[in-house]
């Protein structure tokens, strides 16, 4: 009895125990396998992770997928929607100039650029306090702010003055931010550009293994298309002729061969962004759907077929150009690799397809692809210098920059394409920039060079599209960032 | 329960006549067979005053009164409460468990009499649910519970259910909690159907506030069967086979009528002669099959004075209709009860099972989208490339071929152990240890082929997986029971709780195997440069406080309270601890004068109750936390190497807690002539908010999802009711009936954001969230007519480009132009009404039973016909499509995609149906022919499940899961149908 007691006294005292006990450290638990915000950012690795999580952007739906040639080729006179009628009508809109500031173009473009904008400033905010390498270190920097100033670079050229985000934004933050002048943007994305160029290596002092990333000359080639923009030609003169100078960079012997596997990263290549198709049916962490949403689409069944090279891009080689059969499939074309002839799809009429955009068949399936994202070419390079030269009055020293590009396009055949001699300043002006577009052609350059030039309107209203003037020169802010912003951000002109 | 039904007898035993006033006497008896029950309990109510029967049955009773009530039990049988009202002879027919108004039924942590209950539960019993072959607890729930909307997950073998107990409760997790004999879980498959004793679903706060954070969307306790005190030893064998097959076919174009379809899509004779193709071939008969299902369970249990036990084994083998699906699992149990000594009892419910599945691909859509011309094979023997009329369509046929080599095992160890101590009179001490265990692992080889550019794959491969779930409970509660006086009962309850939940998973794939028999398919065989591999895991750790008070006054009067404190380690410190406070009234009118006086109740109770719940599981499980993404791979070298990428991708809100919901109940329980007949009504009206949502934020802050807060909110109101009706006799039947009117309505939703678009489908939402109107209505134009010609169109609202036989849709804003504004509420998916039927008769060893279910008010769109990035087949209806010559006014002419494919009330159905669940017939051998076959009892049965279905939708069944994702209820995407089966079975008992 008494133990029995005893016993039941215990039971007493361990329930007690177990009510008043309580332990905190139980409850604290933490995500499993996966660094958070506190314990990122603190050492070497994280950095070198950190930045190469911009890169991965670039090789997103956003920067290489529909909306994206939404915004690029097919607003422009280079192309045209393609794929069946009635797939993804909203680039359709964008072609046709109907679209409203609804249209998913907008909204894709400028969400996935300042979600890249994020990813920089996580990396421009946090390397700094890092104890590591400070060669590593400075480097890494240069890269974030150089990919920060691309982007920025096709913002204000898109939406002209923008909010202008170069931190991580606190809570009390989110809804305040107005549109920076176009002015001050550019200021930012100089600075960032020659804070890049003065750390950057050039592309040989890279390690092989590092290809690819951000180089000395990358930063001038976009630095000279900025000062492009803001025609001050002397500057952007200075930049190109320092890539040309640095001895870099050459045009490769066969322009086809540019957009082939042999010419990634190849000696043309300035900035171009890397993808590799590693597995079949695994959505590949390498890849890109740039060239899927281009591809065939029919017979072969390779793609989804959109971004069809337009009649007037197609009338706008001088006859016998190769380029135009490197850069256009058409219906009854044997592929490039030799595999198969496109045959017609009765649902697309007149259907043609972008070959810079065409892979061979590889690991990825359809679903990624493993085309690399040529950004910025050597080619380009000598055209903005020939155009520079040439706005400055300096005839002769554009010429033989431009007939560069010619004569690698002609090859061998001396018939076509030949020399520009012509030294009126308006003639060859006209002429670099109608051997401009033919030579980067579906490379969605277009756009942004009409908008330099100032002369989309009537070249759009030339082709039959409805660009109204003092509207379309600039995307709009997207709805649902104005609806958000309560009135903190104001729609461009006429939309 | 049968301990306080032994605890009951010992006292009844020790007979107090001293002050009796009145003598009844009676027999009672089995309202089966009519034979007597030897040692049934009779007693006064209110008193301690009782006694048993004897050998025959016989009881004489002395009671206070002639007015007084006695009340008879006998284990295994429903308890009776009967007014002596001035006889001295009554004879009392008893019914076995779950026909009458059970006695006592579970709540969380402990027991409570059925009479005394203030809020608002259902029970089910085991009986009700053991006809139907399934495998799964949740499906075979459905249409059995007032208030329960369950909905099967798909007609995969092996396929749970998603069940909504009073409505859709938040725009996230609004699964319920399960408890299986104390062990918490969000997963019931474990449960073989055949082991439950009872279900107890917890529908209002008083009820399912004990459950705190995990309350909100209602709790369903399952209690598995055990022996009996002095119970002699038993052996049951039962055993059921029968086929399965799919419940209907859709009715497609064939092969002609495709072709000319075709051609008329193509406006020029692509088949100069459709009738070559003639009848062409039908998919779906290619995909499904008739399929077999058995089942065998064993079970022994029994008991003496001090312990009883049940075990059982069960085999359950289901294939699903779909070839290449199958499901097979092995479930044991053992469940002991042991009385160590006058005062500490233990016990233990332990199961364990194995499970094995074969995961063939679901090709429902792509036989759907087949055109009925092309046949699964060339005339060479290879399969048929159907990409010419699409880039999207797979030849389903090559699908069920090339990649049905895909298994898993499954293996769970579940269950509990407890000690219980009777520490001082009324003061009970109980803890219980809780664990469940389970391992997955999975294994899909997939060979080298090539069907078309779309549907290859470019080298074999084999991809293992495996998993690992580690959780644990254990709880500590106390119980006190105090009786002040004769007219107050007190029971308090406080306990403490602490539980940790882990999971682990690995898994890895390799390419380039040397072959592909079994033997070789280990990832060692495969080429190693070609691995990739993955691994990671979860855990979240809970620690409770819980109390509760039940105080009854004159057995007239009832009041509970509860409050449960949790803390939570998904939510930072600040934010992680919670209490969830409930309150409740029930009032006994049977038992006032008043009442009693009418002589039309057996009985009459109120309940009125009012809490407060939390639903954590809207998290996930480190909500605050800002994780880096890693795997935002970089491309760099010569050799286009992936570079490791992370970086933090979203920006995250500390201060998130969880949703939280107000219910209100407001309930009647009354029963008539006897308690033959018994009605149940309640009125609930649950709110949920701070409901966690995603706030838009601009995107120029570049985070790439929304943080989450606390905002919206969703309002629930309805009425459950039930209604049963038992005659028991020679002939004995019960009728049960149960309705469920329910409205949903969203009445908040995050600042800044008027509407939540999801299910979009050809880049328009078809789902439309905005506050007044239900969870995920449908949303799109509505259909006006068929444009007969040009002139009609030039004079219409138009989106332009429309062409005569194009579909005409409504202006609705009136201004002449059709555009997104035009789009309206078409509809909710969310049934207005649920409801079941159960008839149940027993005739000179005959039973027969039936249940039926069904819903109504709700909608569903036929989204599976709106997909058409190719030329895939079309439904029967096309064949009616405009021409000229055929000037349809209902059916557009044939388009592929587009203007007549928007989202639309065109492809919107009504989503009510009606179901024959169950339909059994059995036959009891007579005792005498048992007795010379030295066996028990034997009964056989045929049944039949899903026999029929009442329904307008044209698709297999109106009822769509979609993952339980809210805003995408009520969409066919083509799933996986249920299946109708019809077995036969036998149950033998020695």
């Amino acid at each position: 009895m008494r133990t029995q007691i005893i016993i039941k006294q215990f039971f007493i005292a361990v329930s007690i125990v177990f009510f008043v006990s309580c332990s905190s450290d139980f409850l604290d638990r933490k995500p499993r396998g996966q660094l958070t915000y506190d314990t990122f950012f603190e050492n070497e690795e994280h950095a070198l992770q950190a930045v190469n999580a911009i890169y991965n952007i670039f090789r997103s739906w956003e920067f290489t997928g529909l909306p994206y040639l939404g915004a690029t080729d097919i607003i422009s006179d280079d192309a045209d929607k393609g794929s069946t009628e009635n797939d993804a009508l909203y680039l359709a809109e964008v072609d046709q100039f109907q679209s409203n500031a609804t249209n998913s173009v907008y909204s894709s473009m400028w969400t996935g650029h300042y979600q890249a904008i994020f990813r920089a400033n996580l990396a421009i905010e946090n390397i700094p306090n890092i104890d590591m390498d400070e060669q590593l270190k400075s480097r890494l920097l240069a890269e974030a702010k150089f990919l920060r100033a691309f982007v920025y670079f096709r913002l204000v050229q898109w939406y002209g003055d923008i909010p202008l985000i170069t931190k991580i934004l606190t809570e009390d933050e989110y809804f305040t931010q107005s549109r920076t002048s176009k002015a001050l943007v550019y200021d930012q994305l100089e600075k960032d550009l020659k804070e890049a160029i003065d750390v950057l290596p050039e592309r040989s002092k890279y390690a092989a293994e590092d290809l690819g990333r951000a180089t000395k000359g990358a930063a001038r080639g976009v630095l000279a298309k900025v000062y492009m923009v803001k025609k001050d030609y002397a500057k952007a003169l200075e930049q190109c002729e320092a890539i040309i100078n640095s001895n870099e960079y050459s045009l490769m012997p066969s322009y086809a061969d540019i957009f082939s596997a042999k010419g990634e990263q190849g000696p043309e290549s300035v900035f171009e962004i890397s993808a590799v198709a590693i597995q079949a049916a695994v959505a590949g962490p390498g890849a890109s759907p740039y060239n899927m949403v281009q591809g065939v689409r029919g017979i072969p069944n390779l793609g989804w077929g959109f971004n069809r090279p337009s009649d007037n891009l197609v009338a706008a080689y001088e006859s016998g150009d190769p380029r135009r059969q490197a850069t256009v499939i058409y219906v009854g074309e044997i592929l490039p690799d030799g595999s198969t002839k496109v045959e017609d799809n009765p649902d697309i009429l007149n259907e043609r397809y972008n070959q810079k955009a065409w892979v061979p068949k590889h690991a990825g399936l359809q679903d990624n692809g493993p085309g690399n994202i040529r950004l910025l070419r050597y080619a380009d390079v000598l055209l903005l210098a020939a155009e520079a030269y040439n706005e400055l009055g300096n005839s002769a020293a554009a010429l033989p920059l431009l007939n560069q590009i010619r004569k690698r396009a002609r090859g061998t055949n001396n018939f076509i394409l030949t020399d520009v001699t012509t030294t009126d300043q308006s003639v060859l002006g006209d002429r670099i920039r109608r051997e401009r577009r033919v030579e980067l052609a579906m490379e969605q350059h277009r756009w942004f060079d009409l908008m330099r030039w100032g002369i989309a309107g009537e070249t759009m209203k030339a082709v039959g599209k409805n660009f109204v003037d003092n509207k379309h020169e600039l995307f709009p802010v997207p709805q649902t960032e104005l609806d958000l912003s309560d009135g903190v951000l104001q729609q461009n002109s006429g939309w | 329960m049968k301990k306080i039904v032994i605890l009951c007898s010992f006292i009844l035993s020790v007979t107090s006549a001293l002050m009796a006033q009145w003598t009844v006497t009676g027999k009672v008896t089995d309202g089966k067979d009519g034979t007597p029950l030897i040692g049934a309990t009779v007693e006064e109510l209110g008193t301690e005053n009782g006694t048993v029967t004897d050998f025959d049955g016989n009881y004489t009773l002395n009671v206070s009164s002639g007015k007084a009530r006695i009340q008879v039990k006998y284990v295994g049988y429903a308890v009776q409460d009967i007014n002596i009202t001035d006889r001295a002879s009554i004879d009392v027919i008893m019914v076995e468990d779950g026909v009458l108004l059970e006695q006592v039924v579970v709540v969380g942590y402990g027991v409570q009499r059925k009479s005394d209950v203030t809020g608002s539960i259902a029970s089910v019993k085991g009986k009700e649910i053991e006809k139907i072959a399934t495998s799964n607890i949740e499906q075979a729930l459905q249409g059995k519970v007032a208030g329960l909307h369950v909905t099967p997950a798909s007609g995969n073998p092996g396929a749970g259910a998603v069940i909504r107990i009073r409505g859709t409760g938040t725009l996230n997790n609004a699964n319920p909690l399960y408890v299986i004999d104390g062990m918490i879980t969000y997963d019931a498959s474990l449960v073989n159907p055949q082991d439950v004793e009872s279900i107890e679903v917890l529908k209002d706060a008083s009820a399912a506030a004990i459950y705190g954070s995990r309350g909100a969307n209602g709790v369903i306790i399952i209690t598995t069967k055990n022996g009996r005190n002095k119970q002699k030893g038993q052996i049951s064998v039962s055993s059921y086979y029968g086929t399965q097959q799919v419940t209907k076919e859709i009715a497609m174009l064939n092969g002609q009528e495709f072709a000319s379809a075709y051609n008329q899509l193509r406006g020029q004779a692509y088949y100069p002669d459709p009738s070559i193709f003639g009848q062409g071939t039908n998919y779906q008969k290619e995909i499904f099959r008739e399929a077999p299902i058995y089942n065998i369970q064993v079970s022994a249990n029994g008991g003496n004075e001090q312990s009883s036990y049940n075990f059982s084994a069960n085999y359950f083998n289901q294939d699903g209709i779909l070839k290449n699906t199958s499901f097979q699992r092995g479930t044991f149990r053992l469940n002991s009860d042991t009385k160590l000594n006058s005062w500490l009892t233990f016990g233990s419910n332990l199961s364990f099972l194995i499970s094995k599945s074969q995961n063939g691909p679901n090709v429902v859509s792509s036989a759907y989208r087949m055109p009925s011309l092309l046949t699964p094979y060339t005339e060479d023997g290879k399969f048929t490339d159907p990409t010419f009329f699409g880039l999207a369509l797979a030849n389903p046929i090559a699908d069920q071929f090339y990649k049905s080599n895909n298994f898993s095992n499954g293996e769970r160890l579940f269950g509990n152990a407890y000690l219980q101590a009777e520490l001082l009179k009324g003061l009970r001490f109980r803890s219980n240890f809780g664990y469940d265990r389970s391992r997955d692992k999975s294994k899909y080889f997939e060979p080298q082929f090539e069907v078309s550019a779309s549907q290859r794959n470019g080298s074999d491969r084999l991809s293992v997986g495996q998993s690992a779930g580690n959780n644990w409970i254990w709880e500590q509660t106390l119980t006190y029971t105090a009786e002040m006086g004769e007219d107050h009962t007190l029971t308090l309850l406080a306990g403490y709780t602490a539980e940790e939940r882990s999971s682990e998973w690995i898994g890895g794939s390799r390419e380039h195997f040397p072959g592909t028999v079994d033997e070789l398919l280990y990832l060692s065989a495969g080429n190693d440069t070609t691995q990739m591999n993955y691994g990671g895991g979860v855990d979240e750790a809970l620690i409770s406080q819980l109390f509760r008070a039940n105080y009854a006054y004159k057995n007239k009067y009832f009041l509970t309270a509860s409050m449960r404190r949790d803390q939570s380690s998904r939510f930072t410190d600040v934010n992680r601890t919670g209490y969830f406070p409930s309150a409740s009234f029930g009032w006994n009118l049977g038992r006032e004068a008043f009442v009693e006086n009418l002589n039309v109740f057996t009985d009459l109770k109120l309940r009125a109750s009012y809490g407060i719940l939390g639903n954590q599981a809207s998290a996930n499980t480190y909500p605050s936390a800002g994780v880096v993404s890693s795997g935002l791979y970089g491309v760099f070298g010569s050799s286009e190497s992936l570079s490791q990428g992370a970086t933090l991708l979203s920006l995250s809100n500390p201060n998130l807690h969880w949703e939280t919901s107000s219910q209100a109940d407001i309930g009647l329980d009354a029963s008539f002539f006897d308690g033959k007949l018994t009605l149940e009504a309640d009125w609930y009206r649950r709110l949920t908010y701070d409901i966690i949502s995603s706030v838009p934020i601009p995107s120029y802050v570049g985070s790439q999802s929304n943080p989450v807060v606390n905002t919206a909110e969703v309002l629930n109101r309805g009425f459950d009711f039930s209604l049963k009706y038992n005659k028991s006799g020679n002939f004995s039947y019960s009728i049960g009936a149960n309705l469920s009117p329910v409205k949903n309505k969203v009445t908040k939703l995050a600042q800044g954001k008027n509407e939540i678009f999801a299910a979009f489908l050809q880049g328009e939402p078809a789902s439309h969230t905005i506050v007044g109107l239900p969870i995920g209505s449908f949303y799109g134009y509505q259909v006006e007519g068929i444009f007969q010609s040009a002139e009609e169109i030039a004079a219409s609202a138009t989106f332009g480009g429309e062409k005569p036989g194009d579909i005409k849709y409504r202006d609705i804003d009136g201004n002449n132009v059709l555009n997104d504004k035009d789009r309206v509420y078409l509809g909710s998916p969310i049934p207005t009404l649920t409801y079941g039927f159960s008839f149940n008769c027993d005739y000179k060893g005959f039973d027969f039973a039936a249940d039926l279910l069904g819903v109504s008010g709700n909608k569903v769109y036929n989204a599976k016909e709106t997909f058409r990035f190719g030329v895939y087949n079309w439904e029967k209806h096309v064949a009616d499509a405009w021409t000229v010559e055929n000037p349809s006014k209902t059916e557009p002419r044939v388009t592929n995609g587009g203007h007549n494919y928007r989202v639309s009330d065109r492809f919107l159905q009504d989503g009510s149906f009606f179901r024959l669940r169950t339909l059994s017939i059995g036959y009891t051998l007579p005792k005498n022919i048992c007795e010379n076959l030295k066996i028990g009892t034997l009964r056989v049965y045929v049944s039949a499940n899903n026999l029929y279905t009442r329904q307008k939708y044209t698709g297999y069944s109106p009822e769509f899961a979609n993952s339980g994702n809210p805003f995408e209820v009520g969409f066919d995407n083509g799933n996986y149908p249920i299946a109708r089966s019809t077995q036969f079975g036998l149950d033998l008992k020695f």
